[in-house]
């Protein structure tokens, strides 16, 4: 499950946006490992997170989910996934991560450098990385790169194109904040990795664009 | 997944929640493309019909066509029966985020991940196979930790179970490993494949980053035509015991 490699964007506005996901290993260390993904999410909800949850739990924190209620379900789960907006969130979770030493791997996505730069901080050495070498094929059936931002924060695409457009258009319309609108799409993903603070500023640099451009036409 | 058109009061207020866009007006109420539909579930759960006339009708459960919501919907976990001993949902495998402690992409190898019909589109299982048959003859071994490897009816030859061919999922990962040296070679190889698909497909690599921190790998794709997304997908190192070279 590649589900947070391939997050489309700008090196701008991807510097606010990181997944950490803790996973365990089947033949590893998953027998028994309640406890210390607990520990894991203890930690993750220190540092403020922007949204959680995992396929497991049916359903994300934007979406409902109760940390607490979700903490005691963790006996039969083998991974915790978490979205943060900050780099400085990211460098404090990884070190108190090092500091709790469970033993569980954990990955980080987001900007390539920043993570490099984070884990010399913090004392780490990145292990192993999955590139993305982005989209082929028949990439005339994609949406407008603007919309794909957008989607591809939930790597199970499980956010749909018209529903990005139709938010977008109530944005604009003043229906919806942006706030509302980010809240609104976040919905489907149940992993809790669409991050919802990016999802704001997209759709505000969206509204901002329109509003340029009605300025150029005038 | 179906809507009852009983209960349908064609409030417009689902078609935008699917991903496929593969619910349409018709007679006064909204229908399903069934043969569309990837049984992802976001309809049942999210679109709030507030009728629920949105249901799952028993015929999705029954084999093959059950083999879409095991690979559209993360809540769902593979059936025991199709896939015995792996015990997961969502799509993939542990893949690199465990590599520390699996040791499973080891230097000297590179990881690929192809998966179909990402982002958004989905794709039939027969795309999946221009790929997998073109890879077999040059040599890669599907194991049997993917979940692809369950759907092949002859593993070493990369077919699928011919009624698996025309059914349709959200997404489906591709995963191999390769010898560094067969990157040019294989890389080659899929950028003509990939021309004949008829879907998306995001493409990975996996590595290891050496002492340094460094990843040489980088400009051997950029020299392929490949372009490498500055954001990726990072395993920290801190899973125990870890895999020392």
């Amino acid at each position: 499950m590649s589900h947070s490699a391939h997050r489309c964007g700008t090196i701008r506005n991807l510097q606010n946006d990181y997944t950490m996901y803790a996973r365990t290993s089947r033949h590893v260390n998953r027998e028994g490992c309640g406890p210390k993904l607990r520990k894991i999410l203890d930690i993750f909800l220190s540092e403020n997170p922007v949204n959680f949850g995992s396929s497991h739990s049916g359903k994300s924190f934007a979406a409902g989910l109760d940390p607490e209620e979700y903490s005691r379900s963790l006996d039969k789960a083998y991974a915790v996934a978490c979205c943060f907006s900050s780099a400085s969130a990211i460098r404090n979770v990884l070190g108190k991560l090092k500091e709790a030493d469970t033993g569980i791997s954990i990955v980080v996505s987001g900007l390539i450098e920043e993570i490099k730069k984070i884990a010399e901080e913090v004392g780490l050495k990145p292990h192993t990385v999955l590139l993305s070498l982005g989209v082929h094929g028949r990439k005339e059936l994609l949406p407008k790169e603007k919309v794909l931002e957008i989607t591809t924060m939930c790597g199970h695409g499980l956010v749909a194109t018209p529903l990005v457009e139709e938010v977008a258009e109530k944005v604009k319309e003043g229906k919806l904040t942006p706030e509302q609108g980010a809240r609104f799409l976040a919905q489907p993903c149940p992993c809790g990795i669409f991050n919802l603070d990016r999802c704001v500023e997209l759709l505000k640099e969206q509204l901002s664009e329109i509003s340029q451009e009605g300025g150029e036409k005038g | 997944m179906r809507i009852d058109p009983e209960k349908c009061t064609a409030c417009a207020q689902c078609p935008d929640y699917c991903p496929v866009t593969c619910i349409h007006e018709g007679d006064g109420v909204y229908f399903m493309d069934e043969d569309e539909c990837v049984e992802c579930g976001v309809c049942l759960r999210d679109a709030g019909c507030p009728t629920e006339a949105i249901y799952m009708p028993e015929e999705s459960n029954r084999y093959p066509r059950s083999i879409r919501a095991a690979f559209s919907d993360p809540a769902v976990q593979y059936p025991e029966e199709l896939f015995p001993d792996l015990k997961q949902g969502g799509r993939g495998t542990e893949e690199m985020k465990t590599n520390d402690v699996t040791g499973n992409f080891p230097r000297g190898e590179f990881g690929m991940t192809l998966e179909f019909g990402r982002p958004g589109t989905g794709t039939r299982l027969r795309e999946v196979e221009k790929v997998t048959t073109l890879l077999t003859s040059l040599g890669i071994r599907f194991e049997g930790s993917n979940a692809l490897f369950f759907l092949l009816e002859e593993p070493e030859r990369g077919v699928l179970k011919r009624e698996l061919r025309d059914e349709k999922v959200l997404s489906i990962i591709v995963e191999f490993t390769l010898a560094e040296a067969q990157l040019e070679t294989i890389v080659a190889a899929l950028f003509e494949v990939l021309q004949t698909v008829d879907t998306v497909v995001s493409w990975g690599l996996v590595t290891r980053f050496e002492e340094d921190g460094s990843l040489p790998v980088t400009d051997r794709l950029e020299k392929l035509g490949l372009t490498v997304r500055p954001n990726a997908k990072v395993n920290m190192g801190m899973g125990r015991p870890i895999i020392e070279d």
